[in-house]
């Protein structure tokens, strides 16, 4: 393995440290650094786009699995890595998820196996969002009953492109950073 | 005339602050560092002057103490305060209390303490009420002011967690306590010492006042001659650099540190809103019977967060929808909000060159009247509103690490869920000594949370501490002579699962030896029924409960009389209770704070806490982690095959063949009982129509329906006509 002796985190690693496999000890000597590594964002995203089977330009990853993507039709949509699309980002993409929420002490012993520290489900329950085309899980959420689907992330993209990258995005508008998650409730509301 | 720079009062001063900062969006206006630019080298050796001189006092003082949480868990801190009050130097210990000082001293300025009781050279004050600045009235301030040549310079502050606030339950963690009223020894700031010497009058509240009057008053000793021995090494360092070099250089510290964090973050993180949320309880309901009739009921705290990286650089943290005040322990005020909720910014951006107030001219909260954390009611009970404020620390953690995981900054996530536990106990031995303490060393050494690259690492991190500790055993048994601990470990299958899991919770379980006339036990935790966070990461769990049980009048002192063993966690308590091995009269179980529980002789008291939150998908997480998991006995074959869809042979290795096929099997069952989210929304929007939920959850509603933006987000949601409502059912 090449060591980083700059601190700055090479491409090859880089890589080892997306798959969990850099070791600690060179994780370390990253830490120490993380403040200098002015390519670490493109790093990123060149590694990332490689990986992945579809050409759709990534503009943000969100989460293990999902990405913000630049589609060529101007829209900006949340992808999976398996290529499943869920549609705008500005609405949160668990409304187009597939869930399942665990309501039953017996429903949550399958994932909490020490009885004692269970979630009271008087209370709770635990929603578990997957991906409707590879079903990976995608998140979870402890929650009571009638809790809206937290929007955990919502990126300001201009902003994050223009101002802090440098490197303004073609299609700028104020609109990109409107919350429209609760445009499609009041869509099945009217359909229903 | 003022006792400040140029004869200005301090009030003046502590204004002047405020107007240059609004102003010119520089601390103190500084729109250059002159001091840092002209001469760097000799800037750094006087910050570190005065860093070193923080960390020496504390060194020293500490050993006065004999306070456990003082001498080994870090529970203390000295700072250096300018004289606006910002800090600018602090040892090592509890960092967030840089947080608070700032508020002290203006509270002071603004009540015009310079005129009455007026502040002289040498005078010590004192305060730990809540509505001044301190957080809690367990973290007990003591300040000196440092006077050069006739001009106030800076302040010299000490504080530690004491061991008793003498409240209405033993210890300083009191889980129940309607009212101010209730929660024991609570001071304003107040001239509590002249000629750098407290009075002997203050002696006499520690000892009237609190049940451990003898840590108590060594503690307050230690506070005392710390800020006194800082304040001369001070007056060394100004004697050297001079008293104009050293009135600016403290400013400038300031300003060059709130640059260092902008560009931390920006440089870091993505700028955009992330929700946060944890959830807990408070279960007052059938506890104070007719006393106190308005506190005669449960909540469930409703902590939410939005944290907001601007384009600035700055956060903005919006909490509205927090639950509101309430008769209970657990409400604060703005400074213990950015005391506590800084710990959860030390170590994701705010570790600079010293520890300073710097983190206050880049984060602003939104915290409307009338929720907990901004009573309007003045005798709002306050002993424990950092259990509840806890939860915002891991609001940094966990949004901060999404933002840098998506900036690909993986090395610097480090998320973290809101878990531990704490406890009082005081009794009255045979022969009518009474005494009383606590422990803590279950919140002050928690595993990690996993983070996208590798598991969370098990017992070693604290985030209400810097200073990471389990504690000593001899110093608890010490302290609480009745408790024997006979077990102190990790506990396997505990923690929250992902394709990367959390590090596993750690275990206590005490006997009770012979306590005499009395003894009362009461829990603090952070967790109730409701896991320790409400969002798991990037598709992993968040970390379940803590748990507290106790089990009264068992047989173990006659198993081990008979050459018996003994159990050494809970797991293996409530296994050998259902196998009969262990017998027990009766059992307490939570999952959450408790109330003063009466134990006696042959009781065990169990508990544990500090698992964390997995990251990722579960059926991802690779093989070879899961043969470690069962090498070393942290996962058990039943969870790593109901949970991670592996198989184990006869070899302890996976079978992965056969594991291959049953997480084909278990994504299958992801598909056959998973529904679209169109569908899921219609169920859901029935049961909000006709309130099918449990009273504490209508409650939660009825309560949050009263904030706006909570109101807006749940109508839309759930396409509610505007006058939907839900009213409180007691």
């Amino acid at each position: 393995m090449k060591e980083d002796k700059s601190g700055i985190i090479s491409k090859d690693n880089f890589r080892r440290m997306i798959d969990g496999q850099l070791p600690w000890e060179e994780v370390k000597k990253v830490i120490r650094n993380s403040d200098d590594d002015a390519e670490r964002f493109k790093n990123y995203i060149e590694i990332l786009q490689e990986r992945v089977s579809w050409n759709d330009r990534i503009l943000l990853r969100i989460s293990d699995h999902l990405y913000i993507v630049l589609k060529d039709s101007g829209e900006r949509v949340v992808k999976c890595d398996c290529g499943h699309e869920f549609g705008d980002y500005r609405i949160n993409w668990k409304l187009s998820s597939r869930i399942y929420a665990r309501k039953t002490d017996e429903e949550i012993a399958e994932v909490v196996t020490i009885k004692e520290a269970r979630h009271n489900t008087e209370l709770v329950e635990m929603r578990e969002f997957f991906c409707p085309g590879c079903y990976a899980m995608l998140g979870v959420e402890v929650v009571p009953t009638g809790y809206p689907p937290t929007f955990e992330m919502f990126p300001d993209l201009d902003i994050f492109y223009r101002d802090w990258l440098g490197t303004p995005l073609p299609d700028e508008n104020e609109e990109w950073f409107q919350d429209k998650t609760l445009d499609l409730p009041a869509k099945w509301a009217k359909e229903a | 005339m003022g006792i400040c720079y140029n004869n200005k009062t301090l009030k003046e001063i502590v204004d002047e602050r405020d107007r240059l900062f609004k102003e010119s969006g520089h601390a103190y206006g500084l729109q250059r560092l002159e001091l840092v630019e002209e001469d760097p080298a000799k800037f750094m050796r006087f910050q570190m002057r005065l860093v070193a001189s923080c960390i020496n006092a504390r060194e020293s003082a500490k050993l006065i103490s004999a306070n456990p949480m003082s001498m080994v868990q870090g529970e203390l801190l000295f700072m250096l305060a300018n004289a606006e009050g910002d800090v600018v130097s602090a040892s090592y210990g509890l960092a967030g209390h840089i947080q608070c000082m700032p508020f002290i001293v203006k509270n002071i300025a603004n009540m015009d303490f310079e005129n009455d009781p007026e502040i002289n050279e040498g005078d010590i004050f004192s305060c730990n009420d809540p509505m001044y600045g301190p957080p809690h009235n367990a973290d007990c301030y003591t300040w000196l002011p440092v006077y050069y040549k006739g001009e106030l310079v800076s302040w010299t502050v000490g504080l530690n967690h004491i061991v008793d606030v003498g409240g209405i339950q033993p210890g300083g963690l009191g889980v129940f306590s309607p009212s101010v009223f209730t929660d024991g020894f609570t001071y304003p700031p107040t001239k509590t010492g002249v000629n750098f010497k407290q009075q002997k009058w203050w002696e006499l509240h520690w000892k009237r006042r609190t049940r451990t009057e003898m840590f108590n008053i060594l503690d307050d000793k230690m506070r005392a001659s710390g800020i006194v021995a800082l304040h001369d090494r001070i007056i060394d360092v100004i004697e050297e650099f001079g008293v104009d070099y050293y009135r600016k250089g403290l400013k400038e510290i300031i300003e060059r540190e709130r640059r260092v964090l902008i560009k931390r973050v920006k440089s870091q993180a993505v700028p955009g809103k992330y929700q946060y949320l944890q959830l807990s309880a408070i279960n007052y309901k059938d506890i104070p019977g007719k006393l106190w009739p308005d506190s005669n009921r449960n909540w469930i705290i409703h902590k939410t967060g939005e944290l907001n990286i601007q384009a600035d650089g700055t956060l903005l943290t919006d909490c509205e929808g927090l639950t509101s005040e309430g008769d209970f322990h657990a409400n604060s005020y703005e400074p213990a909000v950015r005391m506590l909720t800084s710990l959860g910014l030390w170590p994701m951006i705010a570790y600079t060159e010293t520890i300073n107030s710097s983190l206050l001219y880049m984060t602003e909260w939104n915290i409307p009247p009338g929720s907990m954390f901004n009573p309007q009611n003045p005798f709002a009970g306050t002993v424990m509103g950092l259990g509840v404020i806890a939860g915002y620390i891991f609001m940094f953690h966990n949004c901060l690490s999404s933002a840098f995981f998506s900036r690909g900054y993986l090395e610097e996530t480090f998320p973290a869920d809101g878990t531990a536990v704490g406890y009082g106990a005081a009794g009255r031995l045979e022969d009518g000594f009474q005494w009383a303490g606590g422990d803590m060393s279950l919140i002050t050494c928690q595993s990690e949370g996993a983070t996208p690259f590798q598991d969370g690492f098990d017992a070693a991190v604290c985030s209400p501490n810097p200073a990471s500790d389990i504690g000593e055993t001899e110093v608890v048994e010490f302290l609480l002579p009745t408790q024997v601990n006979i077990g102190k470990k990790l506990i396997p299958d505990l923690c929250g699962h992902g394709k990367f899991r959390g590090g596993l919770a750690v275990g206590l379980l005490q006997f009770t030896n012979k306590p005499g006339q009395s003894l009362v036990i009461n829990a603090f935790a952070a967790t109730d029924g409701m896991g320790a966070c409400a969002i798991g990461r990037s598709g992993g769990y968040p970390a379940a409960n803590d748990v507290v049980i106790f089990a009264h009048k068992t047989n173990l002192r006659e198993l081990l009389e008979n050459g018996g063993t003994y159990p050494r966690d809970f797991v293996e308590m409530t296994q050998w209770l259902e196998d009969g091995t262990l017998t027990a009269e009766s059992i307490d179980a939570f999952k959450g704070p408790t109330p003063s529980i009466p134990c006696g002789d042959g009781d065990l008291f169990a508990s544990a806490a500090g698992s964390n939150g997995g990251w990722g998908d579960v059926l991802e997480r690779r093989y070879d982690l899961i043969e470690e998991d069962i090498k070393y006995d942290w996962l058990s074959e039943e969870t790593v095959t109901t949970v991670y869809g592996a198989v184990i042979d006869a070899d302890k290795k996976v079978d992965i063949e056969a594991s291959d096929k049953l997480r084909e099997e278990m994504r299958q069952r992801r598909k056959d009982r998973s529904m679209d989210a169109r569908d899921w929304w219609m169920e859901e929007r029935k049961k909000v129509i006709s309130k099918d939920w449990h009273q504490d959850v209508n409650n939660m509603h009825a309560d949050c329906l009263k904030y706006e933006k909570y109101k807006k987000q749940f109508l839309g949601m759930w396409q509610l006509p505007e006058d939907y409502s839900v009213e409180e059912v007691l």
